[in-house]
């Protein structure tokens, strides 16, 4: 029996969104009469954190308190139209929507505490922490508070915003092939280490490093916290899951969670991640966010940090005891490649 | 249909519902009680996130016929804060960023109070015994881990 | 559909209750499984007020209550050579619901208790007074009309039995293959009437009765275990499931009885 260490390297150049005949984002603002601000969006929080972020970015661009703001993702008949979660385009998409529904209700809360203050709308600015004051005179204030109430019960105005941000459709150029898809990319790099058993075939992976390079870092322990979470389903479906455990035979699906297999805790990788922040042009404070390349380079580095182990290069996922086992047999043996 | 009377303490309260013969607890529970803190991943007993103490010992409650806590003591997740004041658990998992989509987390809990109850210093592996039983799809765990590390050592007047 | 529950004083007044239509609640890991999606092969759950949880000696060897659960068996000072079965059983709430007696039943890749068992040569004790010894009850399981009272495990030398669990998931995962050896003699250098069973390499747990044979009278080396280890599939049912295909069971089932054997990473 032998142990055979192996490391694998990949990167990855992901899309932000999709462009399906176009990727629109909406979202509406509104104040309730104490001053506290609601973002209504129909794209939707699986845990990823999509609430926390569009709240800070409501809040950022409303210049109030993040407490003050409040996102209901409730769903798309009572929200404006969304094209949903997926594509890695969340912060992007939504956040850019927030940003201009939330500057509109800004405007409008200026408006309405310049008209309290008998001063101009373009000489006020917001303190963060629930005032809004002359320029240069912070003694000369009102409250968000007082101003949603002065403007919905005494000025007859209402406090809202309407956002949409829209990634036209790109048809491709019937000449050329040429296309503009998408407007920003986010980028990683990923090496994995793991051990290869060559009598059974079983893997075990011993250490995952990364560099992920996802515009701004809006929430950093988010941000961190889905990268984590998101190699372990790469490592998940890199040598783990499948509901056709022999594909091509159909048989055999799995009845229950024992059956469908994916790692437990006894099996956590220590993960190290550096993320670079290079905040991209037309993102949401520069944010792009992980999205889906949190998983997905974690498959080619576990697949080439196997062939680097034992000489097996499977290109079927997952990457399963058997299929290295039948690797070996065919092989004559482990080929351990020497470049490291 | 014939309905059952069922009584049992749920979280300090008497409480007593009528069940259909058959029914699961996680059911009753959810449905006859009103406590949607217990979730049903996969009535299948496979994903632990309708992990509930009966008599202070963690069960699957979609594997317990409703019949069988005649009497019996349940603690959820529900009971689990005392009023506005979270349990150390809560809040080591809220601030440890240890819930991602939230649908483990009610049946983490209750797998790790069952823990701690017994054992209020456990090492790293034990917490990973503990949870071995409940699936989680998007932390990887770790944070989790940590958490209820993080909380034992709270509870216990220690920092982590 | 509507099930009816019925609640019996005595197990053998339950025992006496079950019929085409009935199963008996045991732990409720297998038949609420079965309820909840919808079994429609039975209309009554049979319940016993009786449920006997005790673990105690009873001549050369420990009678274990049906009713004893994982966590009963880890609780037992007497048990302590199961300690290493019962603790691979589920997570700690399956481990605190699922019975001695229920894990009988279990059906592949379930059942790691039992293939302990049958490796221990345990005796079945049903409610009806019959007894069985493992492998007869588990080769007639399929058509098994009754309930378990108790079973009976012979006691064994300090350090005989041995067990392991094959998962590819940690530390709960379900067994792509278990296995378990009861070795006399293990201490002297030459083995006694071993026994060897596997689960999840058949319908039931099997024994391999050739690798057993090739290893008495040997001891644990790596060239006297050798012949062992060539038979060790013979007589073994394996399949393809979604776990494993029958040919990787067979490829790798002599490296685990190895491991099983000398030691070693599993």
């Amino acid at each position: 029996m032998a142990i055979h260490k192996g490391r694998g390297f990949a990167c990855i150049n992901y899309p932000i969104g999709m462009n399906l005949g176009g990727d629109p984002a909406q979202a509406l603002v509104h104040s309730t009469p104490d001053g506290k601000f609601m973002v209504a969006l129909s794209a939707i929080d699986l845990g990823q954190g999509m609430k926390s972020v569009t709240r800070q970015i409501a809040s950022e661009t409303l210049g109030v308190p993040v407490e003050d703001v409040y996102v209901d993702t409730a769903d798309s008949d009572t929200g404006p139209h969304d094209m949903g979660s997926f594509a890695s385009r969340g912060t992007h998409r939504v956040g850019n929507a927030v940003i201009r529904a939330s500057a509109e209700a800004r405007k409008q809360m200026l408006e309405a505490a310049a008209e309290e203050l008998e001063v101009n709308a373009s000489d006020l600015d917001t303190d963060g922490k629930g005032n809004i004051h002359v320029k240069g005179a912070p003694s000369r204030s009102i409250t968000v508070a007082d101003t949603a109430m002065a403007a919905q019960f005494k000025q007859g105005r209402t406090l809202a915003g309407r956002g949409i941000f829209l990634i036209p459709p790109s048809d491709a150029d019937a000449e050329t092939g040429e296309m503009t898809p998408v407007t920003c990319f986010a980028h990683a790099a990923l090496v994995i280490d793991l051990e290869v058993d060559d009598e059974t075939g079983d893997v075990e992976v011993k250490e995952i490093n990364s560099a992920y390079e996802v515009g701004r870092a809006l929430n950093p322990k988010l941000v961190e916290q889905q990268l984590i979470g998101g190699a372990w389903m790469g490592v998940s479906h890199a040598l783990y899951e499948t509901t056709e455990p022999q594909y091509p035979k159909r048989d055999h699906g799995p009845q229950d969670f024992n059956t469908y297999l994916m790692p437990g805790p006894g099996q956590i990788v220590p993960h190290n991640i550096a993320v670079l922040e290079r905040p991209a042009e037309d993102a949401p404070f520069g944010g792009k966010g992980p999205g889906e390349m949190c998983a997905n380079p974690v498959l080619p580095a576990v697949a080439n940090a196997i062939y680097n182990a034992v000489g097996i290069r499977c290109d079927r996922l997952p990457i399963t005891p058997e299929k290295i086992l039948r690797g070996l047999r065919a092989n004559g043996g482990a080929r351990p490649q020497q470049v490291r | 249909m014939a309905r059952t009377p069922l009584t049992f303490t749920l979280n300090d309260a008497e409480t007593g519902v009528f069940v259909v013969p058959g029914s699961n607890l996680l059911d009753v529970l959810r449905r006859g009680a009103g406590d949607l803190t217990p979730k049903q991943g996969c009535a299948q007993g496979t994903c632990g996130s309708c992990t509930v103490l009966i008599d202070g010992v963690p069960h699957l409650s979609c594997l317990t016929l409703a019949e069988t806590v005649e009497g019996r003591r349940i603690d959820t997740t529900g009971g689990l804060a005392g009023g506005p004041d979270l349990h150390p658990l809560q809040q080591a998992v809220m601030e440890g960023f240890a819930a991602q989509c939230g649908f483990c987390t009610a049946g983490m809990l209750m797998a790790a109070k069952a823990l701690l109850d017994r054992t209020p210093n456990p090492t790293r592996d034990e917490v990973i015994e503990a949870i071995s039983g409940n699936l989680c799809r998007c932390t990887g765990y770790e944070p989790i881990v940590d958490a209820i590390l993080t909380a034992s050592a709270r509870m216990q007047g220690r920092t982590a | 559909m509507t099930l009816a529950v019925e609640t019996y004083p005595t197990l053998r007044e339950a025992a006496q209750a079950l019929g085409d239509r009935a199963r008996y609640l045991g732990g409720g890991t297998l038949l609420m499984r079965a309820v909840n999606y919808g079994d429609q092969s039975f209309d009554r759950i049979v319940r016993s007020r009786e449920v006997d949880r005790t673990v105690r000696s009873e001549g050369q060897g420990i009678r274990i209550g049906a009713g004893a659960t994982m966590a009963d068996v880890l609780a037992s000072r007497d048990l302590i050579a199961l300690h290493s079965v019962a603790r691979i059983v589920g997570g700690p709430a399956v481990r605190n619901m699922a019975t001695v007696g229920g894990n009988l039943f279990a059906a592949s890749p379930y059942g790691d208790f039992a293939t302990a068992l049958l490796a221990l040569d345990a005796t079945v004790q049903m409610a009806d007074g019959q007894n069985l010894p493992m492998e007869s009850f588990l080769s007639g399981r399929a058509r098994m009309r009754g309930i378990v009272a108790s079973v009976t495990v012979p006691r064994v030398g300090e350090g005989e039995f041995r067990f392991a669990k094959v998962s590819r998931i940690k530390p709960k995962g379900v067994s792509m293959m278990s296995l378990a050896a009861v070795l006399p003699g293990v201490g002297s250098g030459r083995l006694g009437d071993v026994r060897i069973a596997f689960g999840t390499m058949g319908p039931t747990p099997l024994r391999a009765k050739a690798a057993e044979q090739a290893l008495r009278g040997r001891g644990l080396t790596d060239a006297e275990i050798e012949p062992a280890l060539k038979v060790c599939c013979d007589g073994l049912q394996p399949a393809d499931d979604e776990l494993a295909t029958e040919w990787y069971r067979r490829e790798v089932a002599p490296v685990h009885l190895k491991r099983l054997l000398l030691g070693g990473r599993r």
